[in-house]
């Protein structure tokens, strides 16, 4: 079986949050954004809206500024988990991403982290204007990534009025 | 408990106190929303008090399915007493701002007294701070918004807030979020501005517990996706109205300047919003959590961005006769930034154009500046000369009818208001259902309502839609929107259905109007969030309740059966042309259809009060005893 991963196409994203909530209540049986594995960073006033979710880097810096190895790859979907039992919380984590895309629950400090839904990930199904895909990791669906993180310096700089 | 956070905060401003009541005891009776909040002001405010006195309490309202993880959950209710209508004002808006303040825990912000100095509110999870606003004072509603989060040092901090219209009391001033959500009708940026309370802003942590998490997850993934293939949304999703607008020009259902007439040719040929969006649109929007994306962002950068919806598609170019795309989209940001409703507003400038054009004023009396239909001076000026009450702008600001009243008696003979407020801009002489619901509803613009929209439908196809009604109205008539049948009962159901939305703080457009067209859908979600198992008419009950009291708010004001009527143009004045000319509406067949509304409803026909027996069955005894012993 091919290996899947999410993709984000932020120009597509409208800020709804709709995956953070979703997200929420699949993993934690609650509805509080706070608490899902995927947060959007809105720019309302110019329409730019940046989904952020764990990219399951090749080298990990989460995993490996891990002092209990708790943090450890899941080879069957190739999603970053985090073994709660040898977690103790001290968010080296969270701090060493460098995509900022390793959240903490606001209210007990666990370190939430997206574990694709065991590979049929609730963000994607829905995503109104399929910003957030779930694809095949192939020659085609890298292309589509490098495009797409192409776009983010353009829209920065239109939302600093360079352009 | 589930769906509901537990808590109702109470802040006075005028003595700085915070402290908060419990929810529960109030949502078997009124469920949350709209209900519990028309509870809440009926409790609150005292008979007698001004708009603008500290005592007016202005009152948020967040349902028990407001932040869930579900389509259309970010809906928030806002009511007090209305400074125009001097009735129980009403108005609704979406976004992100009311999940907010469910995770900070709360169900309703009821906000009394007046802070000395300009100020705003700070909630950040259960903490609430009042703090200086003096550097707001003045701003736009984008700019404070920035500014707030700059202060708070936070980017996702939501924030409702007034602008300068709201800050000098401009009756019809409305509060906004975001780059164009409004509390827009009934004037509650104006209440807001009494109480020099300039924004409220949230950030929270929290959540809303579920009681079924796994079934309510299946079922909300479903309602997404159901929507996403609906060919409303599929419509609504990529133009919003631009294009739905131009069809009802051609179908005579929305009118021409100030309700002068339905049919402009020019508009129908020229009218450009669907072009205007395909060259300027960024992107679709909507609110929180939901596919449905009925909002354009539009960017033209001359002008501005933002977003916008309905109301400015027609209120900015027919009903102020003009057909120039740029001229909607500067006034449109303009009222959005200072904090005006566009209807309250476009309305106003329709009634200077409508005198200018009888020659009842001249440029004298509007600052030199000639009310030319259409004129793009005239619509843009006279927004800002409202929202900074300059010169005709300042009597304006009080409202068409004292604007009229400093003119003269044929000057108010002009005025179209209903109920102190300028009624929704659909045509009344063709559509008499709508124009039942229109006269006889709780606040001087009740629409849209099902019933209503079904008389539009019925254009598409006649067989299919009064089979429908058949169905939902008990009456095929229903659905003919010439038709006098069958409507009093329309009405009565629609309002229901509209209240169980609103009650429990989900989208009418979603849950009541455009996707689902009852209100079975929000029930089940409701069990399935809340952990209770209520059918379908015990949610209508709750409906029924809200109505009544509603109404018995209102009739404590001196409201009565007079006061549920329309403009008397709509009696007297037949449509010149378009495919319902000659339609006029029938004044004893109007009143008839009015019996018929008060008998269903169980109200006396002769005063339009609610009868003591059924303010009884409704377990309102409290109220009929307070109101009727006076009556």
């Amino acid at each position: 079986m091919a290996l899947k991963t999410l993709i984000i196409d932020a120009q597509k994203c409208i800020g709804c949050r709709s995956c953070e909530n979703y997200c929420a209540l699949k993993h934690e049986h609650v509805c509080n954004p706070a608490k899902g594995r995927i947060h959007v960073v809105k720019w309302e006033q110019d329409a730019i809206f940046v989904p952020v979710n764990c990219m399951r880097c090749e080298e990990p810096a989460c995993e490996l500024a891990c002092p209990k190895h708790a943090t450890y790859r899941n080879y069957q979907t190739g999603a970053l988990e985090v073994d709660r039992d040898r977690c103790i919380g001290c968010l080296s984590c969270v701090f060493e991403c460098p995509f900022g895309a390793t959240f903490v629950d606001p209210q007990d400090g666990r370190v939430l982290k997206c574990n694709l839904c065991d590979g049929d990930p609730t963000c994607v199904k829905v995503c109104p204007t399929n910003a957030i895909t779930y694809e095949d990791i192939s020659q085609e669906a890298y292309l589509k990534l490098v495009k797409n993180a192409d776009r983010i310096p353009v829209l920065v700089r239109k939302a600093i009025g360079e352009e | 408990m589930y769906g509901w956070v537990g808590n109702i905060l109470k802040v006075d401003l005028s003595s700085g106190e915070v402290t908060t009541e419990p929810t529960e005891p109030l949502v078997d009776d009124y469920i949350g929303g709209r209900g519990l909040g028309v509870r809440l002001i009926y409790d609150h405010y005292t008979p007698g008090t001004d708009a603008f006195d500290p005592g007016n309490p202005l009152i948020f309202n967040m349902g028990p399915l407001t932040g869930t993880a579900l389509s259309g959950s970010g809906r928030v209710d806002v009511t007090a007493l209305s400074p125009m209508s001097k009735l129980r004002a009403k108005s609704n808006f979406g976004a992100y701002w009311g999940p907010e303040v469910k995770y900070a825990g709360f169900d309703h912000i009821i906000i009394t007294g007046q802070a000395a100095t300009p100020s705003y509110l700070w909630i950040k999870d259960g903490d609430v701070e009042i703090r200086d606003a003096a550097e707001l004072w003045g701003k736009d509603t984008y700019e404070t918004q920035q500014l707030i989060k700059q202060e708070l040092g936070d980017p996702e901090v939501k924030v409702v807030c007034i602008g300068p219209a709201g800050e000098r009391l401009v009756r019809f001033a409305c509060i906004i979020t975001e780059t164009g959500d409004a509390a827009g009708r009934t004037g509650m940026g104006a209440v807001m501005g009494s109480k020099n309370l300039k924004a409220i802003a949230v950030r929270a942590s929290g959540g809303v517990a579920v009681a079924k998490p796994e079934e309510f997850l299946e079922l909300s993934i479903q309602i997404n996706n159901e929507i996403q293939k609906h060919p409303a949304y599929e419509e609504l999703s990529q133009w919003g109205v631009s294009r739905g607008v131009h069809m009802m020009y051609q179908m005579g259902f929305f009118p021409v300047g100030y309700f002068e007439d339905v049919c402009w040719d020019e508009i129908l040929e020229k009218y450009g919003a669907a072009d205007y969006i395909d060259k300027n649109q960024l992107k679709n929007m909507g609110c929180f959590n939901c596919p449905n994306r009925c909002m354009n962002f539009i960017s033209v950068p001359e002008i501005g961005k933002g977003v916008t919806s309905c109301e400015p598609f027609s209120g900015f170019t027919g009903a102020v006769w003009n057909l120039d795309m740029d001229v909607f989209w500067e006034a449109t940001l303009l009222v959005n930034k200072l904090g005006m409703d566009c209807t309250e507003t476009s309305a106003s400038i329709g009634l200077l154009m409508e005198l200018y054009h009888n020659k009842i004023i001249t440029e004298k009396d509007t600052d030199g500046i000639a009310m030319e239909r259409g004129s793009k001076e005239a619509i843009l000026e006279t927004i800002r000369k409202i929202a900074g009450r300059e010169g005709y702008g300042d009597i304006l600001a009080e409202g068409q009818k004292v604007f009229a009243e400093q003119i003269g008696a044929d000057a108010v003979e002009k005025v179209d208001l209903v109920k102190g407020v300028a009624p929704h801009a659909y045509e009344f002489r063709a559509f008499k259902g709508t124009g039942l619901m229109q006269a006889v509803g709780h606040r001087g613009d009740p629409l849209p309502l099902r019933g209503s929209l079904l008389e539009v439908d019925w254009h598409h196809a006649n067989d299919w839609f009064q089979q429908v009604a058949e169905e939902q109205f008990g009456d095929a008539e229903a659905a003919i929107p010439t038709s006098y049948k069958g409507k009093a009962r329309s009405a009565v159901i629609s309002e229901h259905i509209e209240r169980v939305a609103d009650n429990l703080g989900v989208c009418k457009w979603l849950y009541g109007l455009f996707i689902y067209q009852d209100a079975d859908m929000a029930t089940q979600v409701f069990n399935l969030v809340t952990g209770k198992d209520w059918d379908l008419n015990h949610l209508l009950k709750v409906s029924e309740r809200v109505r009544n009291l509603e109404r018995m708010f209102d009739v404590r004001q001196g409201l009565r059966r007079k006061d549920d009527s329309l403009p008397k143009k709509f009696f007297d004045e037949p449509l010149k042309s378009g495919p319902y000319k000659g339609e006029v509406l029938d004044r004893e067949k109007f009143e008839q259809m009015k019996d018929e509304y008060y008998d269903i409803r169980g109200w006396d026909k002769e005063t339009g009060i609610p009868t003591k027996e059924k303010l009884v069955e409704l377990n309102l005894a409290d109220v009929a005893e307070e109101v009727l012993g006076s009556a």
